[in-house]
C-alpha cells in the first residue's frame, strides 16, 4: 500500500467558452491496481482522459507519472511514454488486416522504409499468445464480429508495454465468455504492476475488479474510495447527487389482450431460427441474450430492417406482411435502434426535424407544402410529454445528452401512433438519472395501451421494467420467463442453452 | 475434435453452386474480359499477330502511370481530377527542354536539349510538387480532393495557357523534338522478328511502365508509407490515434501521384509528339474509370496495383479491340459507361453487409 | 435471390456486348465478298478516323460519307473511329487500325497547330506503303509532299473567311442605317472565336473583318468597332477549344447584361466561326427579346457552316447568313481517291480540273501538293 503512485493527476482543472469542464480534479492510480472512474455522461470523465492524453490542454494542475511531471503532445507521444487507450468506440482500419491494425503507427522496419511483415506477424502472435486470443492476424478487420475487434484493441494497447491503461466502456460489445477473458487480461496486467483506469457504467462489473473507486460530477471530483467500502447504492447516490430510493419506478400498467402474434420468424442474412412469440395489449415483453445471440435480429427481423427469412405476422389476428421498414410503419410498428449515434439520430438537424421526421406526411398541406406550424405543435408535445429538456426545438440534436436524445426518437416514433413499440437498449448511453425517466416513460406507454418488446443487456433493467422475459440463445428461441418470478441465475442459465 | 471436424464439414459443404456463383461473380469482370478477348480473337485473328498484343500493351504503358498515380489517392476516400493538366504541364515543360536545336518553332532558341535524365528529373519533380500543393491543401483545410483538384486543375490550364505562350512558342504546339528523346521513349530495345524481314517493336515505355508498376507495387504493399496510406483512407481517425503523421502522408500520396503525372507528361510529351494546352485533358477520368474497374474503391482503403493494371487493360481492350470487330464507334462510349457501373456495383457488392 | 440477379446481370452484360459486336458493322468473313463489286484490285480495309463525332457539320461528313464507303468498299469493310477531339486518342486509333489490317486511312486529324501529329500517322502509313488521305482539317503542304500516296481534301480555310467578310460587307453595305441602332454611325460587333491556335479560326476570325471593312471602306462606311474598345483581343473565344455553342451563349449572355440599346451602345453585328457559335449567341438574343421573328429587333448574325439549324434560323430571319461547307462534296472527293486507290492506280490519277477538283497548282500550272479544294458557297436561305 506505500508504493508510491504510478500516475498522479493533481487538481486539473480545464474551461471550454461558457463551460467549467473540470474543476480542480485529482485522480491517482497505484501500480498494480484497478482505479475505476465513474460518472454520469457528461462529469467529466473522458474530457480528464483526455486532458491525460494530450488532446486537450490542461489549464491549471499537474500529471505526473512515476515521479516525473508530464504534458504529453498527442496520443502518439502518451503512447510512446506508456500510456494506451482502448477506445469505447473503435477506431479501426475494417479494410486492412489484425496485424496492420496492430502495428500502426509503429510498423516494424527492415532497410528503413520497408515493412517486416514476418517480424509484424511474429509478434502478433507473441502478443496474442501471451493474452490467449483467438484471433488470426491475417484476417480483414471488417469480417471480425465486433467483440474480437474489441479484443484486438486491447491487445494493442498491452502491445504497447503500457504502464497505464484506460479502458473505456471496454465489455459494452462483449460476450460473457470475453468479458471473463478480459478480466484475467486485466488481472494479468495488475501482476505485472501496470496501473488500469477503468471506465465503465456497469457497476457488478466496477464493483468486482476494481481497487478504488472515483467518482465524478459535473467536473468536479466528488469522492475516491476503496471499492470494498462501497455498495451500488452509495455509487448511485454520488454519482447522482441525491438519492434514488428506486432504481425502477412502480409497475402499474395491465397487460390486456393478445395484439400480436409472432409464428417461426426467420432470418435471412441473420441468426435467427423459427421463434414464435405472442404480445399483449399493454404488456411489456423483454428480451434477454448474451450478445449475438439474436435478441436484436428478433426486433429488426419483424420490422423488416433485416431481410427476412420467413415466419408469420399477425396482428389482432389478421395477417400481415411487414416487408420493409415503410410497411411495418404503416402497419403500426415502430422501432428503437441499438446505435443512437449511428441509426437513430440525425445529429447535425434540429430537435423538430429528428422529432417529425417519421411523420412528415401528417404535415402536408395541399399534398406539397410541409406546415411549420403542425410540425412545431407536435415537436412541443413531444417535448412535454418525453421530458425533453431542452433550451428550444431549433437545438441541434446532438448537443443534447444521451436520454434527451432517446427521448426525442421515443417522441418521433409516437407521433406514427404505433400500436406495438420495438425498443432495442433504450438505456444504451444514458445517465443512471435519466434512465429512471425513461423507465416512467415506457410504462406510461403500456399503462396507454401500446404493446411494448425490449431488448436489453442489462438483466436488471428487464426484470424490474418487464412483464415477461423471452430468452434468447444461439439464435433460438430459449424460453419465457414470468418476470416477477424469476432471477437473474435462471435467465443465464437458458441464456447458455444453445451456445 | 468435433468442432473441427464440423468445420471441415462446413468447408467442403460450402463448394456447392453458391459458392461457385461467389466465385464467378468476384471475378466476373476477369472473366468478361477474357471472353471478350477470346471472342475478338476468333472473330478477327489478326487481334492475336504480335504487333496487335504489342499495340495493347503499349497503349496500356502508355496510360498506366496516371492510373498508378491516381489509384493512390482514390484509396485515400479521395480523386484527383488535375491528373489530366499535370500531364499538360509537365508533357510541356519536358517537350520546350527536349526540342531539337534545328526545332521550327524553338521555344527557348538559348537552350540546346538539356541531358534526358535532368529533365525527367525536372518534370518528376514539377509533377511531384503539384502533387504536394493539392496534398497541402487537402490535409491542411481538410478539403475534399475533389474541390481542391478541381481548382487546381483551372490554375494549371492558365500556367500552361502562360507557359506555351512563352519564348519564341506564342501558344503554337510545341514539336520538333531532338531525336536522342523520342529515341529514350519510343526507341525500341527490343524487336520481335516477324519473318520475311519485318520486324515489330516494343518501345521503351513499355519497360518503363513494367518497372513502375513494380515500383509501385513496392511502395503499396512493402513500405510503410504504404500500409500508412491504406489505414489512413480506411480510418482516418485511428491512423491518428495510432501515431501516423496524417499530414504527412496525405501530402506524400498526392506528391507520389504528381510525380506519377510527371513522369506521364515526359513520355507523352513525345509519345504524341505534339503539346498544346489540351494535352493530358480528361486524362483523369480513364485513369479513374481504370482504377474504379479494377476495384480500387471510393469507400477508401482498398485497392490492389493489380486491379490498377487490370482496369487500365480493360479500357485498352475495349479501346483496341471493339473497333476491331466492327463495333460501332457511337456504342462503345455506352459500353464503357456500362462496365464502370458494373465493375462498381459488382465491387460493391463485396462490401454491403447484409442484413 | 440477390445473387441470381446480379448474376442475371453479368449475363446480360455479356450478351449485350457480344451482341453489340455484330449489331455493328458485319464482321467481314460474312458479308464483304458479297457486297464487294467484282474483280477489284484492291480488297480495301479502311478505317476512317474523326476528330469528334459531337462537330455538327463533321457528322454531315460522316453520313455521307457512310453512304459513298458502303457502295465502294461495302459495309463491313470500313470502320468508323471517333477520337473525342483528343490527339493521344486519334494517334491510338490508327495505331490499333493499322495492326488489325487496315490498308486504307481516312483522317481527319486532331491537332492542326503542329504538323507532327500528321507527320507520324503518314509516316505510319508509309511504313506499311498503304495510302492515307486527310480531309477536312488542314494539314501542311510538307505532310502531303513526303509520301506519294497522301493527300489531302479540304477546303481552303482562308476562303471562308473572306467570304464570312464579303458576306457581312455586302450585308452592311446594304443595311447600314437599319444595322447602325444608336445611329452613331459605325457598327459595334463582336466575333466568336472556336479555337485558339487553329488555323481555320484564326482565317475566319481575321479576313471576316478585314474584308467586310474593305468593303465599307469602298462604300464610304467607317470600318467595323469592336465593341469592348478597350479589349486587348478582338475576339472572345472558347477556352475549351470547342467551337461550342455553350461559350457563345455564356460570352453573349455577359455581354448583353452590360452592353443594351437603352444604354446607346448595344452590340450590332455578331460574328461566329461556325454555326454552333451563332446559335448559341442567338438563343442570349433571343433571351433578350432581339432576334426572335416578326416585330423584334434582328441583331444580324453570320455564321459558318450552314448546318441545317442555322438554316432555319436564317429562314425564320434570325439570323442572317453563313457559308457552306460541302459535305456531299468532299465526300464524294474522297471517294474518288478511294476508286482510285481500289482500281490500283495512283490515288491523284484523274483528280483535275477537267473533272471539277480544285487542286492546289503552282504558278507554273504544276500541282505544288495533292491538296483537293472543296469550294465554299454563301449560304443566306434557300434560293
Amino acid at each position: 500500500m506505500n508504493q508510491p503512485p504510478l500516475l498522479e493527476m493533481r487538481g486539473i482543472s480545464k474551461t471550454f467558452p461558457g463551460v467549467k469542464a473540470l474543476d480542480n480534479v485529482s485522480l491517482t492510480v497505484r501500480p498494480g491496481t484497478v482505479h475505476a472512474l465513474m460518472g454520469e455522461n457528461g462529469a467529466g470523465k473522458s474530457t480528464l482522459m483526455k486532458c491525460l492524453f494530450g488532446i486537450y490542454n490542461k489549464d491549471r494542475g499537474t500529471i505526473i507519472l512515476d515521479g516525473r511531471e508530464v504534458n504529453f503532445k498527442n496520443s502518439k507521444d502518451s503512447l510512446e511514454h506508456g500510456v494506451a487507450m482502448v477506445h469505447q468506440e473503435l477506431n479501426q482500419a475494417l479494410t486492412r488486416s489484425v496485424q496492420d491494425n496492430l502495428w500502426l503507427g509503429r510498423y516494424p522496419k527492415v532497410g528503413g522504409i520497408m515493412v517486416s511483415e514476418r517480424a509484424m506477424a511474429q509478434r502478433t502472435r507473441e502478443i496474442f499468445q501471451e493474452l490467449s486470443v483467438n484471433v488470426d492476424p491475417g484476417a480483414i478487420m471488417s469480417t471480425l464480429p465486433v467483440s474480437k475487434r474489441q479484443m484486438v484493441e486491447i491487445a494493442k494497447a498491452v502491445s504497447y508495454h503500457a504502464k497505464i491503461i484506460v479502458f473505456d466502456e471496454p465489455t459494452s460489445s462483449l460476450t460473457e465468455t470475453e468479458v471473463e477473458h478480459l478480466f484475467r487480461i486485466i488481472a494479468m496486467l495488475k501482476d505485472k504492476g501496470c496501473g488500469i483506469i477503468y471506465i465503465s457504467h456497469k457497476m457488478e462489473e466496477i464493483l468486482r475488479i476494481s481497487d478504488d473507486v472515483t467518482i465524478m460530477r459535473d467536473g468536479t471530483w466528488v469522492a475516491t474510495r476503496s471499492a470494498q467500502e462501497l455498495t451500488m447504492e452509495e455509487i448511485i447516490q454520488l454519482m447522482v447527487g441525491r438519492e434514488l430510493t428506486h432504481r425502477f419506478p412502480p409497475k402499474n400498467n395491465r397487460p390486456g389482450p393478445v395484439i400480436l402474434e409472432v409464428e417461426n420468424l426467420s432470418g435471412k442474412y441473420s441468426r435467427l431460427e423459427q421463434v414464435s412469440f405472442q404480445l399483449r395489449q399493454g404488456e411489456i415483453l423483454g428480451i434477454a441474450g448474451l450478445d449475438g445471440s439474436g435478441r436484436t435480429e428478433v426486433l429488426e427481423n419483424l420490422f423488416s430492417s433485416m431481410t427476412k427469412g420467413s415466419g408469420t405476422i399477425r396482428l389482432h389476428g389478421r395477417t400481415i406482411q411487414n416487408n420493409t421498414p415503410r410497411q411495418s410503419i404503416r402497419n403500426g410498428f415502430a422501432l428503437l435502434t441499438e446505435e443512437r449515434r449511428a441509426t437513430g439520430i440525425f445529429g447535425i438537424r434540429d430537435i423538430r426535424e429528428n422529432t417529425v421526421i417519421s411523420n412528415l406526411r401528417g404535415y402536408l398541406i395541399g399534398g406539397i407544402c410541409l406546415s411549420d406550424k403542425k410540425m412545431a405543435q407536435d415537436t412541443d408535445w413531444a417535448i412535454q410529454s418525453m421530458h425533453i429538456k431542452t433550451p428550444n426545438q431549433r437545438v441541434q440534436i446532438r448537443s443534447l445528452s444521451g436520454g434527451n436524445q432517446q427521448k426525442v426518437i421515443l417522441g418521433r416514433w409516437l407521433l406514427t401512433k404505433p400500436e406495438v413499440l420495438l425498443l432495442d437498449e433504450p438505456t444504451r448511453g444514458v445517465d443512471v438519472g435519466a434512465k429512471y425517466e425513461i423507465y416512467q416513460l415506457i410504462i406510461d406507454l403500456a399503462k396507454a395501451g401500446k404493446g411494448v418488446i425490449m431488448v436489453s443487456s442489462e438483466m436488471p433493467e428487464l426484470l424490474g421494467v418487464c412483464d415477461r422475459i423471452l430468452v434468447m440463445s444461439g439464435g433460438r428461441l430459449a424460453g419465457e420467463v414470468d418476470a416477477q418470478n424469476t432471477s437473474q441465475e435462471e435467465i443465464l442459465t437458458m441464456a447458455a442453452k444453445y451456445v | 475434435m468435433s468442432q473441427n471436424t464440423q468445420s471441415k464439414a462446413l468447408q467442403r459443404e460450402h463448394w456447392d453452386a453458391k459458392r461457385i456463383g461467389n466465385l464467378l461473380l468476384n471475378n466476373a469482370l476477369l472473366i468478361i474480359m477474357i471472353l471478350v478477348a477470346i471472342y475478338i480473337a476468333l472473330s478477327e485473328p489478326v487481334f492475336l499477330s504480335p504487333s496487335s498484343i504489342i499495340n495493347l500493351l503499349s497503349q496500356t504503358a502508355a496510360y498506366l502511370p496516371v492510373a498508378l498515380g491516381i489509384g493512390g489517392c482514390i484509396v485515400l476516400t479521395g480523386t484527383d481530377l488535375s491528373a489530366g493538366r499535370c500531364v499538360g504541364v509537365t508533357a510541356c515543360v519536358s517537350a520546350s527542354l527536349l526540342q531539337a536545336a534545328d526545332a521550327a518553332n524553338k521555344m527557348w532558341p538559348g537552350i540546346d536539349p538539356l541531358p534526358i535524365p535532368v529533365v525527367i528529373l525536372i518534370s518528376v519533380a514539377l509533377g511531384a510538387l503539384i502533387g504536394a500543393f493539392n496534398g497541402f491543401w487537402v490535409a491542411k483545410f481538410k478539403l475534399h480532393p475533389f474541390i481542391v483538384t478541381l481548382a487546381t486543375q483551372l490554375i494549371l490550364y492558365t500556367a500552361l495557357l502562360l507557359y506555351i505562350q512563352q519564348g519564341n512558342n506564342n501558344g503554337q504546339a510545341i514539336s520538333g523534338l531532338a531525336s536522342q528523346y523520342r529515341d529514350f521513349v519510343v526507341g525500341p530495345l527490343v524487336k520481335i522478328p516477324l519473318g520475311g524481314g519485318q520486324t515489330v517493336s516494343i518501345p521503351n515505355y513499355v519497360w518503363f511502365a513494367i518497372l513502375l508498376t513494380a515500383l509501385m507495387w513496392f511502395i503499396w504493399n512493402k513500405t510503410i508509407f504504404g500500409k500508412n496510406m491504406f489505414a489512413l483512407g480506411s480510418n482516418e481517425e485511428a491512423a491518428r490515434v495510432s501515431g501516423v503523421n496524417v499530414f504527412l502522408t496525405t501530402v506524400l500520396v498526392f506528391a507520389l501521384a504528381g510525380a506519377m503525372y510527371g513522369w506521364a507528361g515526359f513520355v507523352e510529351g513525345v509519345r504524341i509528339g505534339s503539346n498544346t494546352a489540351n494535352t493530358g485533358f480528361n486524362y483523369e477520368l480513364d485513369a479513374i474509370a481504370a482504377c474504379v474497374i479494377g476495384g480500387v474503391s471510393f469507400v477508401g482503403g482498398i485497392g490492389r496495383i493489380r486491379g490498377v493494371v487490370i482496369g487500365v487493360l480493360m479500357l485498352r481492350l475495349i479501346f483496341v479491340g471493339l473497333p476491331m470487330i466492327g463495333m460501332d464507334q457511337n456504342l462503345q462510349y455506352a459500353i464503357k459507361g456500362g462496365i464502370i457501373l458494373f465493375a462498381c456495383a459488382l465491387d460493391m457488392r463485396k462490401y454491403l453487409v447484409r442484413k | 435471390m440477390k445473387k441470381k440477379f446480379a448474376l442475371a446481370l453479368a449475363m446480360a452484360f455479356m450478351l449485350t456486348i457480344l451482341t453489340g459486336c455484330r449489331g455493328g458493322n458485319n464482321p467481314p468473313s460474312t458479308s464483304g465478298s458479297a457486297e464487294n463489286p467484282p474483280s477489284q484490285a484492291v480488297n480495301l480495309k479502311v478505317g476512317v478516323f474523326y476528330y469528334d463525332f459531337s462537330d455538327v457539320y463533321i457528322s454531315k461528313v460522316r453520313s455521307s460519307m457512310d453512304q459513298a464507303l458502303t457502295e465502294l468498299v461495302g459495309k463491313g469493310n470500313f470502320t468508323n473511329y471517333d477520337a473525342a477531339g483528343s490527339q493521344p486518342t486519334q494517334t491510338d486509333q490508327v495505331t490499333t487500325a493499322l495492326t488489325a489490317g487496315c490498308n486504307l486511312l481516312i483522317v481527319n486529324i486532331v491537332e492542326t497547330s503542329s504538323p507532327d501529329a500528321a507527320i507520324g500517322i503518314r509516316d505510319a502509313a508509309a511504313d506499311r506503303g498503304i495510302p492515307v488521305i486527310f480531309f477536312n482539317r488542314e494539314v501542311s503542304d510538307d505532310v502531303v509532299n513526303g509520301y506519294d500516296k497522301c493527300a489531302f481534301v479540304g477546303t481552303n480555310a482562308p476562303d471562308a473567311g473572306h467570304m464570312q467578310g464579303q458576306m457581312i460587307g455586302q450585308f452592311l453595305v446594304d443595311h447600314y442605317d437599319d444595322v447602325d441602332l444608336n445611329g452613331d454611325g459605325t457598327i459595334s460587333y463582336v466575333m466568336f472565336k472556336g479555337q485558339e491556335a487553329n488555323a481555320e479560326a484564326e482565317a475566319r476570325t481575321q479576313f471576316s473583318v478585314e474584308d467586310a471593312n474593305a468593303l465599307l471602306t469602298e462604300a464610304g462606311k467607317p470600318q467595323l468597332a469592336y465593341y469592348d474598345a478597350s479589349a486587348s483581343t478582338k475576339y472572345l473565344v472558347d477556352v475549351n477549344g470547342k467551337w461550342s455553342a455553350q461559350a457563345a451563349n455564356d460570352y453573349m449572355n455577359g455581354i448583353l447584361s452590360t452592353y443594351t440599346q437603352s444604354n446607346g451602345n448595344m452590340v450590332e453585328l455578331v460574328i461566329c466561326n461556325n454555326d454552333a457559335m451563332a446559335e448559341g449567341a442567338i438563343s442570349a438574343l433571343q433571351q433578350s427579346g432581339y432576334n426572335n421573328g416578326q416585330g423584334t429587333t434582328v441583331i444580324p448574325v453570320f455564321g459558318v457552316d450552314a448546318s441545317d439549324s442555322a438554316r432555319a434560323l436564317i429562314a425564320a430571319g434570325n439570323m442572317v447568313g453563313s457559308i457552306r461547307q460541302d459535305a456531299q462534296g468532299m465526300a464524294d472527293a474522297i471517294a474518288a481517291l478511294v476508286s482510285n486507290t481500289q482500281s490500283g492506280t495512283d490515288l491523284m490519277t484523274n483528280i483535275n480540273a477537267e473533272r471539277g477538283y480544285t487542286v492546289d497548282l503552282n504558278e507554273d500550272g504544276t500541282i505544288r501538293a495533292a491538296k483537293i479544294r472543296i469550294p465554299y458557297h454563301i449560304y443566306t436561305g434557300e434560293q
